[in-house]
């Protein structure tokens, strides 16, 4: 007889005590056969048992010897087993992901997109929201934020008097005045950087050091205090190659001299894009009463570290509170609160970044239930290969390893890929980024993203790989044989889940589906705005003239000459200047009073926003004069003053009242004794806060007679506004070389990047959702497919019965088509609830759009047809004879 | 004709086990009482040395044991030579070859 062997079925792995047991059944088999064998020769049984142990010699120490090798022997094997079976598993594994390329080039892709996105969006959100600013600890460095009458307000130079003075929770408080600087480097060129005026201790309460250098001393930021100014790491490399000795040299900033004491490393500035720092010196002006109503500035603060963020809140609030107890006009209903640095800078980021975030996380879901849904189905095929190597002795977990090691090789295969996605995805996220984000600007790959999104993805294959490996072992070998494949209760449940899985599936791509279509229509009516002015063929070109070497005979001088240059250069239509061009986000209003109107309180007067243009303006932006004149070259200084308004503020102050002979006194400069000035024509209504948002009322003035440091020009021309950059750029340049020229830009441009973020948002989401519906179509005709193969049997007989391929098809379709119905169901109750989500985001549509929301079903109706038109082809034209052969 | 038994030489318990397995698997019993009978009881082998091979060979992984039922229905650990061991034999059949060839050399007569 030939015994089992041991290489092909395995025993149970042996204890030290069994494998003690063993060995004395083994011994005493020997000595038994040997005590038989000599009675049988004719020795007694007693003497033939002393015999055998004779000849056996020593049994004590062999059984020390034995017992010693056995256990060393046993865990060798188990060693080398484990090795052999995870070899034979990979090997396996790779053999039968090879064998179905469509299901592995299926899963793959999947999982290589879930896990590319998830990453790519993950890691810019990530660097955005989650990561504190590196100032230590951040949640104590805070802003403040007042409100007046409800509305956002900024702080005074007597904020910086009131609080440090009041508040005993801070550790101090910080000026922090926005500085457009104008540095005039060594070579004569000047270049505009974003400059912050602060507190001299700006940089103790950030808690950080100077990369090179030192820092303002107390007291710099009092008058008096010599000119000193600390440039941040990227300015000192970029214009004086990162040398030491740039420290102690004086710098030209807007016509003054400024000595360059130190530099603030590259990820520690504050504010974030800040490049030049200086003291704020306020004037004794600035620093009296009179200047609390004069609001332009913030504040910066940090909590000391044993009081609570809530205690301070609450202490700057009461500080508002008494405040307005002393000032009570002007601080009406005036309140403070602190918000962190971090809360403060991400603010309005914050909604769009979770909303795409929670996109891709849908993205991912519906990736990870295909992968599901696609391991499912596959092991429903392999259930009689299941039920074969479990008869053969694997046992329950032997099959889920198995499976578990197909799942993780699609995982790591899929995330390899997805790397490379996740790359590729954050360059052209990066590139597409809209000038506002400047933080998602420094966001890069994050290791600890791509470690947690893999792992989500492998826990999934994991669970969703291994089920169908317990419901085989589960089952029973017999049953599963039996069963051979058709027909088994497992099957049923299988059904089912792969059934609710896709269900889920569509629900979530109709979700993301209406939230991008939402987004999409919200962008093409955005864009369907009429600016108000003209978009093609102007150029427009920034340039700052430094205040301090240009009095307003000197700018009128500049502006004149270059007009008159500007129009003379070839191709140029009409030429024209303004303080503030449309959509670029600056700015200024003033309060107001109408001649013969009478106002209870000085807050009750009116405002609106105030532009200088020169008389081209409305010509070359196209912006129509629709009563009265223009500004014209005589409304000059010495000329009396006239005023220009648009539509909006005739809407509004005006309404059934003629403008055109109307008084309006502009509180300029706050002179009370500012003379009342004549409106002498109304000109079209342009949007010039953003495209969404409704024009404002507002004053165009003479920019001869209220001339302003802030210039744009403005060209229209019939040749590409693009050729036309360097030759105005010269003229400039040759005008004044210490006039900086910025933001060379066409109209159509501006327009383009006033909406930058809105495009960026929405691209990304429906790119989103284009792949969650390519995902769940995938899902939806695996699931169809399927089921056709499991039903051909079924098939056949209706069509030996009779039934019309016609018929059969439309079978299957409608099967598809239900699912579809369910999932849409869903989706579009989960895309009305998430409605209100989105609706900030959201322009001329409302989240419950029905527009929307009936063309995602439709979208989704199409894509379910052909999911399941090509199955349902596949079915009807089954043969009979060999469908019920084949089984 | 030798009035003692003589002394097992080193090693050389090795060779005879894996030889006698060369005749297929068997218990250790099978083993002992195969040795014993080709060796007309020149050779003294008493049992503990010869399972102290038989499992130090498993050990090796010159042969493989697993249970199996024996002539008279008991359970027995059956050994088998594996591919290694048939590999092993071979050699050291070789090297024993030699040995003796030299030693007879010397023990000739010239």
């Amino acid at each position: 007889m030939r015994p089992p062997r041991r290489r092909f079925f395995r025993l149970p792995w042996r204890t030290r005590r069994q494998i003690r047991a063993d060995l004395e059944t083994e011994l005493s088999f020997h000595l038994d056969m040997r005590v038989e064998a000599l009675v049988a020769l004719g020795l007694s049984p007693d003497a033939a048992r002393a015999q055998a142990l004779r000849e056996f010699g020593d049994i004590d120490d062999a059984r020390r010897y034995i017992g010693a090798v056995d256990t060393d022997t046993e865990a060798a094997q188990r060693r080398s087993e484990y090795m052999s079976d995870l070899w034979q598993d990979i090997t396996y594994a790779a053999r039968k992901l090879r064998a179905t390329p469509a299901f592995t080039a299926a899963a793959i892709v999947t999982l290589a997109l879930g896990i590319g996105a998830n990453t790519a969006i993950f890691s810019v959100v990530d660097h955005v929201l989650l990561q504190a600013p590196p100032f230590p600890p951040a949640n104590r460095l805070v802003r403040l934020r007042f409100t007046q009458q409800g509305h956002g307000d900024v702080a005074t130079p007597m904020d910086i008097v009131d609080y440090p003075t009041q508040a005993k929770d801070f550790v101090g408080f910080s000026i922090i005045d926005s500085w457009t600087a104008n540095v005039v480097l060594e070579n004569g060129d000047a270049e505009q950087v974003r400059g912050v005026q602060v507190g001299a201790n700006l940089f103790d309460l950030l808690r950080i050091k100077p990369l090179h250098g030192r820092f303002f001393r107390e007291g710099e930021d009092k008058a008096g205090a010599s000119n000193v100014v600390v440039l941040s790491e990227q300015l000192w490399r970029r214009d004086f190659g990162g040398d030491e000795s740039a420290i102690g040299k004086t710098v030209r900033i807007n016509a003054r001299s400024f000595t360059i004491i130190g530099v603030v490393p590259a990820e520690q500035r504050y504010p974030f894009t800040a490049e030049a720092w200086t003291p704020r010196v306020f004037t004794a002006q600035e620093l009296s009463d009179d200047s609390r109503g004069a609001r332009w500035m913030s504040v910066l603060g940090r909590v000391k570290d044993d009081v609570s963020i809530d205690a301070a809140n609450t202490e700057v609030r009461l500080i508002s509170q008494s405040m307005e107890h002393r000032f009570p006009e002007t601080y009406r209903e005036r309140r403070a609160q602190i918000l962190s640095v971090q809360e403060f800078t991400v603010g309005d980021l914050k909604k769009p970044l979770y909303i795409i975030l929670t996109a891709v996380v849908l993205v991912l879901l519906i990736a990870c239930a295909n992968v599901a849904n696609l391991l499912l189905v596959r092991a429903s095929a392999r259930e009689t290969e299941m039920a074969i190597r479990s008869a053969l002795g694997a046992g329950r977990g032997r099959l889920v390893r198995q499976l578990m090691t197909e799942s993780v090789m699609l995982s790591v295969v899929g995330a390899a890929i997805g790397i490379g996605l996740a790359k590729l995805g954050m360059t052209v996220l990066l590139g597409h980024v809209p000038p506002g984000l400047v933080l998602v600007q420094r966001a890069s790959i994050d290791s600890r993203t791509l470690a947690a999104t893999t792992l989500v993805a492998l826990a999934a294959g994991l669970l969703f790989g291994t089920l169908p490996a317990m419901q085989v072992a589960g089952r029973g070998v017999a049953d599963a044989l039996r069963g051979g494949g058709r027909g088994a209760q497992g099957k049923a449940i299988t059904g089912r889940a792969k059934r609710a899985i896709v269900i889920g599936e569509l629900a979530l791509a109709v979700t993301l589906l209406s939230g991008a279509g939402l987004l999409l229509r919200s962008f093409n009516r955005l864009m369907a705005v009429d600016p108000g002015f003209r978009t093609e063929s102007v150029l427009s070109m920034k340039m700052a003239l430094p205040q301090s070497k240009y009095d307003s005979t000197g700018h009128r001088i500049f502006v004149r000459q270059l007009l008159e240059r500007a129009a003379a250069v070839p191709g140029v239509g009409s030429v024209a200047m303004t303080n503030f061009v449309p959509l670029d986000g600056g700015g200024y209003g003033f309060t107001f009073n109408v001649r013969g109107r009478t106002y209870a309180r000085p807050s009750d007067e009116p405002d609106a926003e105030v532009r200088q243009v020169t008389p081209a303006f409305f010509n070359t932006m196209g912006v129509p004069i629709v009563r009265g004149r223009g500004i014209q070259d005589g409304d000059a200084p010495g000329a009396p003053t006239v005023y220009l308004v648009n539509q909006t503020f005739v809407k509004r102050f005006f309404p059934t009242e003629n403008p055109i002979g109307q008084f309006i006194r502009l509180g300029w400069g706050g002179d009370p004794n500012e003379p009342y000035c004549e409106i002498v024509g109304v000109v079209g209504d342009v949007h010039g806060e953003g495209l969404g948002d409704a024009p404002l009322p507002t004053v165009y003035a003479s920019l001869a007679q209220h001339p302003f440091s802030s210039l744009t020009l403005l060209v229209r021309t019939s040749a590409s506004p693009a050729s036309l950059a360097t030759p105005l750029r010269s003229i400039v340049h040759d005008l004044d070389r210490e006039v900086p020229v910025f933001s060379v830009q066409t109209m159509a441009e501006r327009v383009a990047s006033s909406v930058g973020r809105q495009r960026f948002y929405t691209t990304l989401v429906a790119l989103f959702a284009a792949v969650a519906l390519v995902l769940a179509a995938v899902g939806l005709y695996g699931v169809i497919a399927y089921a056709v193969s499991q039903r051909t049997h079924e098939l056949g007989i209706r069509v030996a019965l009779g039934a019309t391929s016609q018929r059969i098809s439309t079978m299957v379709i409608r099967e598809g088509l239900a699912l579809t119905a369910v999932g849409a169901g869903l989706g579009i109750v989960a895309a009305l609830a998430a409605g209100s989500v989105v609706a900030s985001l959201l322009f001329g549509v409302t989240p419950r759009d029905p527009i929307t929301l009936t063309g995602v079903v439709v979208v989704l109706a199409a894509v379910a047809m052909v999911a399941s038109w090509l199955p349902a082809r596949r079915a009807a034209r089954v043969d009979p004879l060999v469908a019920m052969r084949g089984e | 004709m030798a009035t003692r038994p003589l002394d097992l030489l080193q090693g050389t318990l090795d060779v005879l086990v894996l030889r006698t397995l060369t005749w297929g698997p068997m218990h250790g019993y099978a083993v002992s009482r195969s040795i014993r009978q080709r060796t007309d009881g020149v050779i003294d082998i008493e049992d503990a040395p010869l399972y102290k091979a038989l499992h130090r060979l498993e050990h090796a992984g010159f042969i493989a044991a697993e249970w199996g039922l024996s002539e008279n229905n008991r359970k027995a650990r059956y050994y088998e030579l594996t591919a290694a061991g048939r590999r092993h034999l071979r050699a050291e059949e070789a090297v024993w070859r030699q040995y003796a060839a030299a030693v007879f050399k010397v023990l000739e007569p010239t």
